[in-house]
């Protein structure tokens, strides 16, 4: 019991960090027809840069990371403008724009690697804090991130479902020859998403450093495939399936180390856990969790 | 039908000439298109019918010719206007496909169809269109995707209408559809158009569409072939042998 607590527990602050991280990819994707592989070090990038403000520089940790947000929005935008706009307006295809994506992310990585350096980093923040819950041991710093990332998932989804520029770009991920000729404004969708990508990679990079309490340049790599299971579980190109996908992702990779499943999985397997859920969800719902398929007529 | 050809003129269409890459498809298209009228253009599969609204959406490269609309009184030169700023010159377009957002909401199609220089408020605009369309105002937060043919097209319309359009293209509004909507198609566009939109429209069912319009241009080979008073095309025995097929 005191086991499934905690596994519960990890799950959700997992969850709902690749829930960020996942829908920031799924808009990418629907907007752009684009596989960001660069996303994953757009993460490290966020954690490292949150990590000079707050730690070299001593600034607050809060105005760091909207620092480091800001700073994702300001390089996602930067290459939008020199890059992916060129090569859209060359009519470059899915698989030469993850070529591209693959060239930015194996750029930013040595990037990432000669400002940073490669040593194991840490927030100043008590990493050590812990309270019992049931028995089960949940870190201070997995709270704090439980409740900004449910706030921040709260935020996307009434923003994609309230706000105009987010009914545009569900809209123009839709049917984008329609969106084109209705009066919403492509390029303004485009850049929004490129901003809002570019938040959402620093934000959860920030927050996957905090939960595990350290972490050194190959942090977001290592997590980019678990992030696509999350965006394909659910539904490719859905912003709130990208949502729920990346909760139930963290979810089941933390309750797979449950004695019930083969006597539990170790923990240095969860990828594949994830790659087996991937496999599972596109066996039986191709779709994915959330699909639906539009009435033929 | 009042007779709207004295009407001022709201769309000119001035030798328009374009296609696909290298392919000319219009060889030289005029259309004028009077205020608060229907205007439809016929002819045989690839006169280049739908070119023309494609062309005006930059979906067709145009090589030659203009396309304005007067706009309370200013002429606006349609061409080099960006897609999405046609309909704040008072242009809403319904393409023949793939015309509804089926992820979205019925509500959310007709709210991303709203543009904010309408002059209209957005909760007047939808709550005239779900009166108008009943079925839609039933089912607002489904999904489109799950809605009829029939209603789609509806929605369809009502998307366009949200931007308060001074003139509404149709490309082939009643392709696809069973012949009993058909004639509910028609008589919703002539309801659309007394309310004060303007219309024109591109239709394969050529003699009702022809039946409902004031005005009627009949397209081959991408050019000008005849024009004339709606009914009268349709009753041209020439034309409805060359043209438009026997019924």
């Amino acid at each position: 019991m005191t086991d499934l607590i905690q596994y519960l527990f990890n799950g959700l602050v997992a969850g709902s960090i690749f829930a960020i991280a996942a829908v920031g990819i799924s808009l990418v994707y629907s907007v752009l027809r684009l596989v960001n592989f660069a996303a994953g070090d757009f993460l490290t990038l966020g954690a490292f840069i949150t990590y000079y403000f707050s730690v070299t520089l001593e600034l607050n940790f809060v105005l760091s990371i909207l620092i480091s947000m800001l700073a994702g929005m300001g390089i996602s935008w930067f290459l939008e403008l020199v890059l992916w706009r060129k090569l859209r307006r060359n009519k470059a295809g899915t698989l030469a724009l993850f070529l591209v994506a693959t060239g930015v992310a194996l750029m930013l990585r040595p990037v990432i690697q000669y400002l940073f350096g490669t040593q194991v980093r840490k927030f100043n923040v008590d990493i050590l804090k812990t309270y019992d819950f049931f028995g089960a041991r949940i870190a201070h710093t997995q709270l704090i991130v439980l409740i900004f990332a449910t706030a921040s998932i709260i935020t996307i989804a009434l923003f994609m479902a309230k706000a105009r520029i987010g009914k545009d770009m569900r809209a123009y991920a839709n049917n984008p020859s329609l969106a084109a000729v209705s009066g919403i404004n492509v390029d303004r969708v485009v850049v929004a998403t490129w901003l809002i990508s570019g938040a959402l990679g620093s934000l959860a990079g920030v927050f996957q450093g905090l939960v595990q309490g350290q972490f050194n340049n190959a942090m977001g790599e290592s997590l980019l495939l678990s992030f696509f299971a999350a965006v394909v579980l659910g539904t490719i190109g859905d912003a709130y399936g990208a949502l729920l996908g990346g909760l139930l992702l963290g979810l089941f990779m933390e309750l797979s180390q449950l004695g019930i499943f083969f006597g539990g999985v170790p923990s240095n397997y969860k990828p594949v856990v994830a790659f087996a859920a991937l496999v599972l969800v596109l066996l039986f719902k191709p779709e994915g969790i959330f699909g639906y398929r539009a009435r033929k007529v | 039908m009042s007779d709207k050809s004295s009407n001022k003129i709201l769309l000119t269409i001035e030798n328009l000439q374009g296609g696909y890459g290298d392919v000319q498809i219009l060889n030289g298209v005029s259309i004028k298109v009077p205020e608060k009228s229907i205007v439809t253009i016929v002819g045989p599969n690839g006169a280049g019918k739908s070119t023309i609204l494609k062309s005006i959406y930059g979906i067709a490269k145009v090589t030659a010719g203009s396309v304005t609309i007067n706009k309370d009184g200013n002429i606006r030169n349609v061409l080099t206007s960006k897609p999405h700023n046609l309909s704040k010159i008072g242009i809403g377009y319904v393409p023949q496909i793939e015309n509804i957002f089926p992820a979205l909401s019925i509500e959310e199609n007709l709210e991303v169809g709203y543009v904010d220089y309408a002059n209209r408020k957005m909760e007047d605009l939808k709550s005239e269109m779900f009166q108008r369309y009943p079925d839609l105002a039933n089912r607002a937060k489904s999904r489109a995707g799950t809605l009829s043919g029939g209603q789609r097209q509806m929605l369809a319309m009502a998307r366009a209408l949200m931007s308060a359009p001074d003139v509404l293209l149709l490309d082939e509004p009643s392709a696809g559809l069973a012949p009993a909507l058909v004639d509910e198609l028609f008589d919703e566009l002539v309801k659309i158009n007394q309310s004060g939109v303007t219309i024109l429209m591109v239709e394969q069912n050529a003699r009702r569409a022809l039946d409902i319009s004031d005005y009627g241009y009949v397209l081959d080979m991408g050019r000008n072939r005849h024009e004339g008073d709606g009914r009268k095309l349709a009753d041209d025995p020439e034309i409805v042998g060359i043209y438009l097929g026997r019924k």
